[in-house]
């Protein structure tokens, strides 16, 4: 536990950590401001298709729907985000030279890696729940309670429609879904971390891989598409699931499953690689 | 486990480690006794960096054991590593953190620290002043005392310090060294120290050993170490010719030559304050009295002339 202080202290004792709070704050209130200004445009394109077929009627431009629109946007700025405490947390340890220092006293590597990792998912997870609070607060304090109407394209072209009662606890379980995906990409960017001695390798790994399988997975070829099942990239959008109506259990618990065991695998490799490593440096 | 007798604080038997196919460190078998302080000399690239590097477990060895306290290091790294304490190559510290802040961290790594001890021991190198200024704002030489505070607030009872003078200035050496005897002296802590220069070995030490291309060359107390030999002095006297020709008449002196207006003489071990009597005695003026002894004679006598520096 002690341990776990320590690198939360370090952590958020450096301003870099503060870029991604910083930076979702500034895109969020820029996203929903401009979505404010230009609700009358936003409206029309969304309810241009669906009035032919649908008697739409109450607030559905409103906070909820804004947030996850949002969220839809966010493919690559959250993985990067997390990127730069993730790929930094154990290579920054070898740049500074103060793994030496960490090393060489009586704690085991396994439970310092293991406070690092701690350390790297209480990031990820403090920076989806903010980046929540900021989008939801915001949006209901911009654009108001509703109804919140999901346009889905996949795997058919349908509306998804989840009353206003229930749409506070559906949003709750998609942040953690959103919690749950991040934690692979902060995992990957833990891995690189325990096998670099710079935060820019590390970084620009992860996103390398986060964007190449995203474009992999989304290419509208047969041969990508075969591919798309083993990318866990396929599994992160899970989240948007719990705005669907019904909720799609099955394939949420196959996609938490999937990503799940990509987090304890990436974490493991990082552990023995932590383990074993001679500090040369 | 053969149990060591208690005066032994530290011993590495058949230490080894290998580099792809390279021996960085190959069969070393040392003693590091309570109350040393203890010198690992060796030019640059002798292997004192990996050694030192396997007894702090930063890295593994490749073969052999390390005993420290009489415990296998191995099976009991975190109880042994509780009593000891290290820097290895420079100090590195968080630099977006106070001294302070970093003392806390790294001390309480080994045991919890209270606020007074950490001042105490930024008081004892002198940085109590700067406690909660940023690292990063520290000269080398306030980095390599605090790196030295920090060893002091857990009160290891054995030291290992890997080149500590290095980059320092000489009124920064100076200082370090003072404080190494310091700590052997007042706090009873076991130092064991490598450099590759002997003259700060012959100020600081007590014990030493050599190593040179990663093996063990040899060990023992520095002054049986060092007077093993016989030694060289360039001395500066007047007259020269009277000298010369006492000097001459000394069975002991092995080598006489001039050079320059000073006298260039070989003598046995321990000569050095008797011949210095004999010149003063026979009214002679003697300005200068200085040893030649420089880490590359001393390797090519203790290595025979296989040592590449």
């Amino acid at each position: 536990m002690k341990l776990f202080w320590f690198e939360i202290y370090k952590t958020f004792s450096r301003w870099r950590t503060y870029i991604s709070f910083g930076f979702i704050a500034l895109i969020v209130i820029l996203t929903e401001v401009v979505m404010k200004l230009s609700a009358n445009e936003i409206l029309y394109r969304m309810l241009r298709s669906l009035e032919k077929d649908f008697l739409i009627f109450g607030n559905v431009l409103n906070g909820w729907f804004v947030t996850a629109f949002i969220m839809n946007s966010l493919h690559f700025h959250i993985p990067f985000l997390i990127t730069l405490v993730a790929g930094d947390i154990v290579s920054s340890e070898a740049t500074s030279g103060t793994v030496r220092f960490l090393l060489m006293r009586p704690p085991s590597r396994s439970r310092i890696i293991m406070a690092k990792y701690l350390t790297t998912l209480f990031y990820t997870t403090g920076l989806v729940i903010f980046l929540g609070l900021i989008c939801v607060s915001l949006g209901l304090i911009l654009f108001g309670n509703g109804d919140l109407i999901m346009n889905y394209q996949v795997p058919t072209i349908r509306i998804a429609f989840v009353p206003e009662a229930d749409v506070p606890i559906r949003m709750l379980l998609a942040f953690a879904a959103a919690v749950w995906s991040m934690t692979v990409v902060a995992s990957l960017a833990f891995l690189f971390s325990t096998l670099a001695e710079n935060s820019i390798g590390p970084i620009i790994g992860t996103m390398a891989i986060v964007i190449v399988f995203f474009v992999v997975g989304n290419f509208p070829f047969d041969f990508f598409r075969t591919l798309s099942p083993y990318l866990f990239t396929t599994y992160m959008i899970f989240w948007q699931r719990f705005l669907d109506n019904p909720i799609p259990w099955q394939e949420i618990a196959k996609s938490a499953a999937v990503l799940g065991f990509h987090s304890v695998g990436l974490f493991l490799i990082a552990f023995a690689v932590f383990n074993r490593k001679d500090i040369k440096s | 486990m053969e149990h060591l007798p208690p005066e032994i604080v530290l011993r590495t038997k058949g230490l080894s480690k290998k580099f792809g196919k390279r021996w960085a460190v190959k069969d070393l078998n040392i003693e590091v006794h309570r109350g040393d302080v203890f010198s690992f000399l060796g030019p640059n690239g002798a292997g004192k960096s990996t050694a030192i590097r396997m007894i702090l477990t930063l890295l593994r060895p490749t073969a052999g054991s390390i005993e420290i306290f009489g415990k296998d290091l191995q099976k009991n790294r975190s109880s042994v590593l509780s009593r000891v304490c290290g820097i290895v190559e420079k100090p590195d510290f968080y630099l977006y953190l106070s001294a302070y802040e970093n003392l806390k961290i790294l001390g309480s790594m080994t045991r919890s620290v209270r606020r007074h001890e950490m001042m105490e021991s930024l008081d004892v190198v002198g940085l109590k002043s700067r406690a909660f200024e940023k690292v990063r704002t520290f000269s080398h030489g306030m980095k390599q005392r605090l790196g030295i505070a920090q060893a002091l607030l857990t009160k290891p009872e054995l030291v290992i310090l890997d080149e500590p003078t290095t980059g320092l200035d000489p009124q920064g050496m100076k200082e370090v060294r003072e404080l190494i005897k310091r700590l052997g002296r007042e706090r009873e802590m076991t130092i064991f120290l490598s450099s590759h220069l002997l003259s700060e070995v012959e100020l600081v030490s007590t014990r030493m050993a050599v190593i040179n291309q990663g093996e063990l060359v040899t060990q023992g107390t520095v002054s049986e170490l060092l007077d093993r030999e016989a030694m060289e002095y360039s001395i500066e006297v007047s007259p020269l010719e009277l000298a010369v020709e006492l000097i001459r008449k000394l069975s002991w002196v092995e080598f006489l030559s001039t050079e320059n207006g000073h006298v260039e003489v070989r003598i046995q071990p321990g000569r050095a304050a008797e011949l210095n009597r004999v010149l003063i005695a026979n009214d002679i003026e003697v300005s200068s009295f200085y040893p030649h002894r420089t880490l590359e004679d001393f390797f090519l006598k203790v290595t025979k002339g296989t040592s590449e520096i």
